[in-house]
């Protein structure tokens, strides 16, 4: 019987292709997403052990409640002089690793637009991390050491003069050498400008303060003893760990971080793998019921029905496993194609050799070759039904199963469970892991119900779709209509496949339209200044320096900053975002609502007071006159007076609001995150705009304005490159199902051989035969691209209506674009079939049996 | 004549497994003619059929169908040939199962997209006998029926020639006997030519003439040399009907 099964499998080459293939490309991603990270964790673990191998103790802030601008407590020289007289204490030197940097290629532009750019000091003679590559390190003010990486990207030499902005305004350092770190000669493409101490306090801002400070200890002290004693002087708010440690948590800080995109790059994994399955399973059970024939003849020859199952199910593990195997394999070359993906998103991981786990090599081959396996056991249980007398009759159809009488009511059944479970997830759990569970298996199970569903809806949907194809194109399209639901339950499952890759597209669109629109209407709505300042980034805290030399600039009427922070507070899971404004100006350029807490409430916000968004208030229960117990940075409790609850449907500001002198004195936060400028009345509003331009760019590269125009379409950019991303990866799942496709069409093909035979000896010629196979394929992927539209049109609608004041707009040239991009995904999925078709020998065609 | 073959041979394989299926064969077909080809299995008689219909290329020699040669002609030539000049019945019937009984039987003018001449058609369908099943899709219809509808498909497009292969081969001897006065009809009403292979010799005899082949040679020609017993004339089968 095993022969059997192989010899099957052999016959069958193209098939056999096209059906390991479909696992292969959701296996593919797995693997590769695990090569990809793997191997970007275990180079920055390398360069984390290698950055603290010289240091026996490290004390740094904790940033569990940073700042947006990733501030967090300051480490004073005051805490350094009482670490230095720590028993056990050899050596102890203060250094500067600051994110909130700008460093300017040749161009005069930021070196990257993506990474981060850093200013950091020396770490101190002992504790030196960086290696030289060329030159030598800073030793003076006005001197600057650059990663190997950007060097050479940017195309500095030595003795180049490069602008440096931090806190302070653009200065120009004389490039004295390059770095690399553990052999790394970039670090995510991250720029990393190296100066003296004191330089880099003074660029930094920090004068008397330092991001980290390493310890050496006195010879034969144990590092873990000394950080305990350590602690009595730090106090809350502040780790205290030995090298090796904090090497740990700094990877395991990029773990986390990358962990993000894992598991994105897996969940696309598990859909292609998940339309993979349906065309496994179709391609069984087609291939099952054009065997019932040789089934029933090995069971007269006496297999057991056992012996039936186990050489179908034979047949799966081995395309499963070959299938797995390929995927494992194109894996480590999809890892090497992520990481140029990343770099030329302006990401340069670093990425020494390829890092091949064998997690990696279990799982991939595991998760595929099980797939591959239950998607063929229910064919399998079918092929056992044939019952040996098939053998002798002619034109056996399979036997009607228990499980198909009841797909009906299944699939109804498995849709409704799918649509409760979305609205389970979307509307009563909160917690965000459980009601994205929820919602993705809920979204998961209408797939499956839809597409059990879908043999229902294949006929009406072929006639809609085929009428005007009949109409166009005559006898081919009213063949190719018939055609395809002549096995209804097999055009369908083809078509779901394609159905799960465009509702995901759909679903996307609509997504990431309505969030456009909800952005453009919040800034419609709440602006009410001329100009934004940002990150030149577009993300990201820019130093307040900026906004206090705009203001200066004749024309300018009032420059209002928003900043943002991190607590926690008390009774209230998770952290809460805290945004910083100016209650004096910040009315005038911004609007909120304010449902509570009178017309003063904004104008009147005093340290000490909090404004909640009303969200906030309705989940928790909070209102005016309610005390907050606040958490900052040092573990202290703080007592806010809640004074007036605010609605924003820019969502902007909340759910917490202070006065930004609060975010500076309790959470260390002083740079901007978005900065309103009003104009005066009547002024040259773009000549306004040039000369803040031009301070920018001789003061403040990190800084950019923008107009109301010009910051919507910036957002929409940020969204359409997310988008961009998005539509790749479900590409991989639209190819799968075109496999399906193309598939389905072969093997149909091959039952209608005498048919072609005889339609070509009557006079059809290649070309209708390739048109009709064609038109088959179109009506296919049209059902697929129509469900699938749908589908994703109603998880659309309900996903959005989940979140609070997002506007739902329906990007529609997309979604026709979609439905004709289904409809051309057909015509190349046919193309080989078609060739097949066309090129069968009219003779043999008439005599196939 | 309306086809005619001259010094037709057929090899298959090459080296020791070359097998001659036609080994030089010349016959010509009149219009209005019946003829039955006969002879054992091997004898090259289908072989002879195909290559007459152009499905099957000869190795040599030459055969000219209303006057074009078709030795020689590329696949969009030959398919047009068939379309406009040739017209099929097969052992196995061959209807569309998507279709309706009449749109098999149009279909080799929709293929061709030709408007179907609406009395021609009439006096197909009232010929065959099935104008309360038109509606019907094959599946529906008895073996006899649907051999029926392959007769009208294939006198649909008026084809030059009508080449049916063992049309009564999967039929009992009831609806063989109406499939086969359908054929006669059709050549004594309408004037079609056709050519018909069959392994039976009591279907034979309701052909015009009797053609028998043996070995890849030309056996047999009730036309060209003395009459045979095998060789039923036309009223003969008429008295047998």
């Amino acid at each position: 019987m095993r022969k059997v099964a192989l010899r099957g499998l052999l016959a069958r080459k193209t098939r056999l292709a096209l059906t390991a293939l479909a696992v292969a490309l959701g296996v593919t991603l797995i693997s590769g997403t695990y090569v990809f990270t793997d191997t970007i964790n275990r180079s920055f673990d390398q360069i984390f052990t290698v950055s603290f191998s010289k240091t026996d103790v490290v004390v740094s802030p904790d940033d569990d409640l940073g700042g947006d601008d990733g501030t967090t407590i300051p480490l004073t020289s005051d805490l350094l002089r009482k670490i230095r007289a720590v028993d056990g204490v050899d050596v102890a030197e203060g250094s500067i690793s600051d994110i909130n940097g700008v460093v300017l290629g040749k161009d005069d532009k930021p070196v990257s637009s993506g990474a981060p750019m850093f200013i950091a000091s020396l770490q101190g003679r002992v504790f030196e991390a960086l290696t030289v590559a060329d030159g030598r390190l800073p030793t003076a003010a006005g001197e600057v050491a650059l990663d190997k990486g950007t060097a050479d990207r940017e195309g500095f030499d030595l003795g180049d003069r490069i602008a440096v902005q931090g806190k302070a305004p653009k200065q120009e350092f004389k490039l004295v050498g390059t770095t690399t770190i553990a052999g790394a000669e970039s670090l995510g493409g991250a720029a990393f400008a190296t100066m003296t101490l004191s330089e880099a306090q003074r660029m930094t801002g920090k004068a008397g303060r330092f991001d980290l400070i390493s310890i050496a200890a006195d010879d034969g002290v144990d590092p873990a003893a000394l950080t305990a004693r350590l602690r009595q002087v730090t106090g809350p708010g502040i780790n205290v760990r030995t090298g090796s440690q904090q090497a740990d948590s700094a990877s395991s800080d990029i773990r986390g971080g990358l962990s993000i995109l894992t598991t994105a790059l897996l969940a696309f994994a598990g859909i292609s793998l998940f339309v993979g399955a349906f065309i496994i399973f179709n391609t069984f059970s087609i291939t099952v019921a054009q065997r019932a024939r040789e089934f029933a003849l090995l069971r007269t020859l006496g297999a057991t029905r056992r012996q039936v199952l186990r050489s179908v199910v034979g047949e799966g593990l081995t395309i499963g496993v070959l299938g797995s195997l390929a995927g494992l394999l194109l894996g480590v070359l999809v890892a090497k194609g992520l990481k140029a993906l990343f770099s030329a998103l302006g990401i340069d991981l670093p990425s020494n050799g390829t890092v091949l786990l064998s997690r990696t090599i279990i799982v991939s081959l595991v998760v595929g070759t099980v797939v591959t396996v239950l998607s063929c056991i229910a064919p399998a249980l079918r092929a056992t039904r044939v019952p040996p007398v098939a053998a002798l009759r002619e034109g056996v159809a399979m036997p009607e199963t228990r499980s198909s009488r009841l797909a009906f009511p299944l699939a109804v059944a498995l849709t409704g469970l799918g649509v409760a479970l979305l609205v389970l997830g979307l509307f009563v759990v909160s917690g965000s892991t459980a009601a994205l569970s929820l919602t993705g298996g809920g979204a998961g199970a209408v797939f499956l119900g839809v597409a059990l569903l879908s043999p229902r809806l294949v006929g009406p949907l072929a006639g809609v779709v085929g009428a005007p194809l009949q109409r166009a194109f005559g006898l081919t399209g009213r063949l190719a209509r018939e055609n395809s639901v002549r096995q209804p339950g097999r055009t369908a499952t083809t078509a779901a496949a394609l159905m799960v890759g465009v509702a995901l597209v759909c679903f996307a669109s609509i997504f990431a339209a309505g969030a456009k629109q909800t952005i453009a209407e919040a800034v419609d709505n709440g602006l009410r200044g001329q100009l934004i300042l940002q990150n030149q980034a577009g993300f990201g805290a820019f130093t307040a320096e900026a906004g206090e030399a705009v203001a200066k600039e004749p024309g300018v009427a009032v420059v209002s900053p928003l900043r943002g922070g991190q607590t926690r507070v008390d009774g209230v899971q998770g952290k809460q975002r805290i945004v910083g404004i100016d209650p004096a100006t910040f009315e005038r350029v911004y609007r909120v609502q304010i449902r509570e807490g009178g017309a003063e409430a904004i104008r009147s916000l005093k340290p000490g007071q909090a404004l909640v968004s009303q969200d906030y208030a309705d989940d928790n229960g909070v209102g005016v006159g309610d005390e907050l117990n606040v958490q900052n940075p040092r573990r202290e409790t703080l007592k806010w007076q809640v004074t007036g609850i605010v609605k924003d449907k820019g969502g902007l500001v909340g759910p917490l609001v202070v006065p930004n002198a609060v975010l500076a004195d309790e959470f260390s936060v002083t740079n901007d995150q978005l900065t309103f400028v009003e104009l005066d009345q009547g002024v040259d509003a773009a000549a306004v705009k040039q000369r803040i331009d031009a301070l920018f760019s001789r003061d403040f590269p990190q800084a950019e304005a923008r107009t109301a125009e010009q910051f919507k379409s910036d957002q929409r950019d940020q969204i359409n490159q997310l988008l961009g991303l998005i539509y790749a990866l479900l590409a991989l799942s639209v190819i799968v199902s075109l496999f399906g496709i193309v598939n389905t069409l072969v093997l149909s093909i091959t039952e209608r051989t005498r048919e072609l035979g005889m339609l070509r000896a009557i006079g059809t010629s290649r070309k209708q035969v390739k048109q009709m196979i064609r038109l088959e394929a179109v009506i296919t992927a049209l059902i697929g691209g129509i469900l699938g539209l749908v589908l994703g049109v109603g998880l659309a609608v309900l996903v959005t209506r989940a979140i609070d004041d997002f506007s739902l707009s329906f990007p529609v040239a997309t979604l026709v674009a979609v439905l004709i991009a289904s409809g051309v995904a057909g015509v190349l999925a046919a193309i080989m079939p078609a060739r097949r078709a066309a090129r069968l020998d009219v003779l043999e065609a008439l005599a196939y049996e | 004549m309306i086809v005619s073959a001259t010094d037709v041979t057929r090899r298959y394989g090459t080296g020791e497994a070359t097998v001659d299926a036609l080994r030089g064969v010349s016959v010509a077909f009149p219009p209005g003619q019946f003829t039955a080809i006969m002879g054992p299995s091997g004898s090259g008689k289908s072989t002879l059929m195909h290559i007459l219909a152009g499905l099957d290329r000869p190795t040599e020699g030459s055969v000219v169908i209303d006057g074009t040669e078709i030795v020689g002609l590329d696949d969009a030539a030959l398919t047009q040939l068939r379309r406009d000049k040739l017209g099929f019945i097969f052992q196995s019937f061959n209807l569309l199962p998507v279709l309706t009984a009449e749109e098999n039987i149009l279909l080799p003018l929709s293929i061709a997209g030709r408007k179907p001449d609406k009395a021609w058609v009439d006096t197909l369908i009232a010929t065959v006998g099935l104008g309360d099943r038109l509606t019907h899709r094959p599946a529906e219809l008895s073996g006899g029926q649907q051999q029926r509808v392959a007769v009208a498909r294939a006198l649909a497009s008026r084809p030059a020639v009508v080449f049916a292969d063992e049309p009564t081969g999967n039929l009992d001897s009831k609806t063989s006997d109406e499939v086969l006065q359908l054929l006669r009809r059709s050549v004594d009403e309408f004037g079609q030519t056709i050519v018909m292979v069959t392994h039976d010799p009591e279907s034979a005899k309701i052909a015009d003439r009797l053609l028998v082949l043996s070995d890849g040679l030309l056996a047999e020609d009730s036309a060209g040399v003395a009459p045979t017993p095998a060789a039923g004339a036309a009223p003969t089968a008429d008295a047998g009907a």
